[in-house]
C-alpha cells in the first residue's frame, strides 16, 4: 500500500514531505537524548532489512492480494528509530521495486511512520502490563489507522476528472481486502513478542 | 381522362419531392477510415489485472489538461483512438490510490514507440533483499564488533 508518484497533486506530496521531515527531526531529537543511541543500531539495521523486504510478500486476499506492512512491529521494536528506519526501507523500495514513487515518499512515510508511533505509544503505556493485548492491538491498530491515512490522502487528491464515486467504491473493496491483514500483523506481533520474552528477553523493548 | 391523370401524377411527383424534405434531416452519414488503435492492458505487480480501473489521457501540446478518458475492462485492458498529434501522449491508470503513468512517442510518420516500467524478475528481486540485508547484517556486525573492542578495552 504505497502512493505511488502522479496520484496526487504536488503541493500535497510537498506537505507530505514537510511532514515527514517534522516527524523524522522529531524523531532524531528523541534518539539523540537516549543515553546509548548505537546500541540500537544492530536491532535497526535488522528489522529495517525486514520492513523493506517485506512489500514482496504478496498475501492473496480475493479478489485482490495485499502486502505486509510491519509498521505495528516496526514501532514497537523500535520506538523512535521507526521512523528513520521506515524512511530508509521506503526509499529502498521505490528505487529498488518501483513499489511507491519518489515524489511521494514523504506521504508515504507519514502513512507508515504515524501509525508505528501510535504502535510505540501504545506499546508503552499498556506494554508492561498486558504485553499480549499490546502487541495485538498496536499490530492491527497500525495497519487500520495507516489505511485510514491512505485512504484520506486518496480522497483529499482526487482530481475533478476522476470519477470519485468509482474511486470510493474501489478504496472500500481494497480497505475490506486489508482487514485479515489487521488481524494477521496484530498476531505477528504478539507472537514475535511472546517468542523473544522465552527465548531472548533482553530484546524485548520495554518503552 | 389521361390529361387528369397526367395533371394528377405531375402533381403528386412535385408533391412528392417536396414532402420528404423533413425527413431528409434524419438522415445518417457514416464514414468509415481505418486508424491506428492503442491497446492498453493494465497489471498490477503481482500479475492481477487492474479491473475497471480508471485511465486519463493527456495530449502532446496539453500535459496538464486531460485530453479523454477511459475505463479498463475486467481483464484490465483498454483500447482506444488517439488523435494526429506527434509528440509524447502520457496514459494514467489508477484505481484506489494505485496505478502508474505510461508514456507513449508517437511520431509524424513514425511507429508508436512506448515507455513504461516492466516488472522485474523474482531473481533480481531476491538479489536486491539480499544486497540490503547484507549491508544490514554488516552494519549490525560493525556496531557489536566496535562495542566489543570498547568493553575488552576498558
Amino acid at each position: 500500500m504505497h502512493l505511488p508518484d502522479g496520484i496526487v497533486p504536488v503541493d500535497m506530496a510537498l506537505a507530505g514531505y514537510a511532514a515527514s521531515a517534522g516527524l523524522v527531526a522529531l524523531a532524531l531529537h528523541r534518539i539523540k537524548a537516549l543515553p546509548d543511541p548505537q546500541a540500537e543500531i544492530p536491532r535497526v539495521a535488522m528489522l529495517t532489512t525486514v520492513f523493506f523486504a517485506a512489500s514482496l510478500i504478496a498475501v492473496p486476499v480475493p479478489p485482490a492480494s495485499v502486502h505486509l506492512m510491519l509498521a505495528g512491529l516496526m514501532g514497537v521494536m523500535l520506538g523512535w528509530f521507526a521512523l528513520p528506519a521506515i524512511m530508509v526501507g521506503l526509499f529502498l523500495q521505490a528505487m529498488l521495486f518501483g513499489h511507491g514513487g519518489i515524489t511521494a515518499l514523504g506521504l508515504n512515510g507519514l502513512i507508515l511512520g504515524a501509525p508505528a508511533l501510535l504502535a510505540f505509544g501504545l506499546w508503552r503505556q499498556i506494554g508492561g502490563r498486558w504485553p499480549d493485548v499490546a502487541a495485538f492491538l498496536a499490530g492491527s491498530g497500525a495497519v487500520l489507522a495507516a489505511l485510514a491515512l491512505f485512504a484520506a490522502i486518496v480522497l483529499a487528491g482526487l482530481p475533478a476528472v476522476i470519477d470519485a464515486g468509482a474511486e470510493r467504491m474501489a478504496l472500500l473493496v481494497l480497505i475490506a481486502a486489508h482487514l485479515p491483514l489487521a488481524l494477521a500483523e496484530g498476531v505477528i506481533v504478539m507472537t514475535l513478542l511472546r517468542v523473544l520474552r522465552r527465548v531472548e528477553p533482553r530484546l524485548v523493548p520495554h518503552g | 381522362m389521361s390529361q387528369c391523370f397526367r395533371r394528377v401524377a405531375a402533381t403528386a411527383f412535385a408533391a412528392g419531392l417536396c414532402a420528404p424534405l423533413s425527413a431528409f434531416s434524419h438522415a445518417a452519414l457514416i464514414e468509415a477510415e481505418t486508424a491506428q488503435a492503442i491497446r492498453l492492458h493494465a497489471l498490477y505487480d503481482t500479475g492481477e489485472p487492474m479491473s475497471h480501473a480508471q485511465v486519463i489521457i493527456y495530449a502532446p501540446d496539453d500535459p496538464s489538461t486531460p485530453w479523454g478518458q477511459g475505463v479498463t475492462d475486467r481483464d484490465g485492458r483498454l483500447e482506444f483512438v488517439l488523435g494526429n498529434e506527434p509528440g509524447r501522449w502520457s496514459f494514467q491508470v489508477r484505481q484506489s490510490g494505485h496505478g502508474a503513468m505510461v508514456h507513449m512517442e508517437i511520431g509524424a510518420d513514425a511507429p508508436v514507440i512506448m515507455t513504461a516500467s516492466s516488472a522485474q524478475g523474482w531473481g533480481q528481486r531476491l538479489l536486491m533483499v539480499a544486497l540490503v540485508a547484507w549491508g544490514a547484517l554488516g552494519t549490525a556486525a560493525f556496531v557489536y564488533r566496535r562495542k566489543g573492542g570498547r568493553n575488552a578495552s576498558a
